[in-house]
């Protein structure tokens, strides 16, 4: 309820800026969609059309980094506030995930565009994209509340959690499918929890791409073991977020 | 939330059982010796516990005023977010039967890049009204302040003083049945300090709790019906405020604050609350 108020607020700030939401990950898109197409030549990276395959796992890889980067600073910027609200500590790391979580959804014309150029139409499984969303936005509630809370005890975390957001970039099966990981570094990759909403993400263009259910389920289980360590990290460390900040 | 929890069936409004609350204090590592120089020398900091509360037991029974006593710095707003739950004990508990809002830093809550109304919603959500409790309460806090011609415009060219009635008023629309009071009726004008002060106690007369500290004692001695006195990290349990007083004289003053009693509106205080 204030959590949606707050969004509207901060939404007056971005309403300039919303045809920002499009133009930067639909950039984003064609610079690496060149770059991989075009510059490289035809080696077979991801599935095709690529241009597709590439915005539809960016625009929730955005919504990931910008979220869990400013969850970061979710309690140190809003310490104000914190010290006089009488309403759930974690309610600023909610706050920051439906933001981001709105510009996501705001930036999904993107997708319909991709879709044009492309002339590619979804299979009936794009019923799963609003369950992939849902499993990303838990997953980066844990992410976010361990990120938020670690960031107190060690002030460099902020620094840490960029540069593994930009290994994640490319262990992530964000520019390549799973498909491409050779078959014996395949189960590894599993262990990434993001693998398992990119994948729902895709399932309803190219259906086929988790035949392997294995690592689909390691990674959605991982999703929901960081949302449980998320919330009891930050359970232990809430009474020091609040002499801290 | 777990923070704030509500005990019911409580026999006072708020209870503190040996409550305590310590700082992490981080400081270069030294001494230990050989086997340790290269910790040392790497600057490696060793974490100390320095507490600022400890054993503090008492309790608030409804339409009471109690006055918290002690020096600046000497714990008095840990007390007061204790009891609000903005701060969680580390030793102890601290029991409440209704919510009890905080104002410890209230107007520094207020948000610069929001209007003046926005304000009053934003600060009201956090103070745990819902929007359709804030939205009748708007007038009448905006007319409190006085800023009815400037209700659209943004903070930031609103003066000191009034955003610390605007904070006061949002506060009190809050109809909570506990407020923890710090410092507010120190800074601001002496009109507005005596519009806080009768708003208390027409409050008190309704059976709402009050905790407060000032650092101007006549008005603790006028308003309050009892004291704790804080002295560096101990509170001293229950007695009169006129007591409190008299032995806060005989504790030794921090040195950084020079005029306690007759700077009424210190820099010190402006920051306290603002």
């Amino acid at each position: 309820m204030l959590v949606k108020r707050d969004l509207q607020q901060l939404y007056t700030k971005y309403r300039l800026g919303y045809l920002w939401t499009i133009i930067e990950p639909l950039g984003m898109s064609l610079v690496l969609w060149f770059v991989f197409t075009a510059l490289l030549g035809p080696r077979k990276l991801g599935l095709q059309p690529y241009l597709l395959f590439l915005t539809i796992a960016i625009l929730p890889w955005w919504w990931f980094t910008k979220g869990i980067s400013s969850c970061a600073r979710a309690f140190a910027k809003n310490k104000r506030q914190l010290r006089v609200s009488l309403l759930p500590t974690e309610l600023w790391v909610l706050r920051i995930l439906l933001t981001t979580m709105m510009e996501f959804i705001l930036s999904l014309p993107v997708i319909g565009l991709a879709m044009l150029v492309t002339r590619t139409m979804p299979g009936p499984l794009i019923i799963l994209y609003p369950v992939a969303m849902a499993l990303q936005f838990l997953l980066m509630y844990g992410v976010g509340l361990l990120v938020a809370s670690w960031v107190i005890v060690v002030p460099d975390m902020g620094r840490i959690v960029r540069i593994v957001m930009r290994a994640l970039f490319y262990l992530t099966p964000v520019l390549y499918s799973i498909s491409n990981i050779p078959e014996h570094l395949r189960q590894y990759a599993a262990l990434n929890p993001l693998v398992a909403p990119i994948g729902l993400y895709r399932i309803g263009f190219w259906p086929d791409e988790h035949e392997a259910l294995l690592p689909f389920v390691v990674s959605l289980s991982l999703c929901l073991i960081t949302l449980l360590v998320g919330i009891l990290v930050f359970r232990r460390l809430e009474s020091r977020i609040l002499k801290e900040v | 939330m777990a923070r704030t929890q509500v005990t019911r069936g409580l026999g006072s409004v708020v209870e503190f059982e040996d409550a305590g609350l310590y700082l992490p204090v981080r400081e270069r590592r030294r001494g230990g010796g050989r086997r340790q120089r290269l910790r040392r020398m790497a600057g490696e900091t060793v974490q100390d516990k320095v507490w600022q509360i400890r054993d503090a037991t008492f309790s608030v029974a409804e339409g009471e005023a109690v006055a918290i006593v002690g020096y600046p710095e000497s714990g008095r707003d840990i007390l007061l977010r204790l009891a609000a739950g903005t701060l969680l004990p580390d030793a102890g508990t601290v029991r409440r039967s209704v919510p009890v809002v905080g104002m410890v830093g209230v107007a520094r809550a207020l948000n610069r890049n929001y209007t003046v109304r926005q304000n009053v919603h934003l600060l009201g959500g956090l103070l745990g009204m819902t929007q359709e409790e804030v939205i009748p309460k708007v007038p009448e806090i905006i007319a409190f302040a006085g800023l009815e011609k400037q209700t659209d415009k943004y903070l930031g060219s609103i003066p000191l003083a009034v955003r610390i009635r605007l904070a006061w008023g949002i506060s009190m629309a809050t109809q909570a049945r506990a407020f923890a009071v710090s410092q507010v009726l120190v800074v601001g004008d002496p009109a507005t300090r005596e519009d806080c002060w009768r708003e208390i106690e027409r409050r008190k007369a309704d059976g709402v709790a009050f905790l407060v500290t000032s650092d101007r004692p006549s008005d603790l001695l006028r308003f309050c019906d009892r004291a704790i006195l804080v002295d560096k990290d101990h509170a001293l349990g229950d007695m009169t405020v006129a007591d409190a007083l008299a032995r806060l004289k005989t504790f030794k003053r921090p040195k950084a604050i020079k005029q306690f009693i007759d700077d009424e509106s210190s820099d010190d205080a402006d920051d306290e609350f603002l």
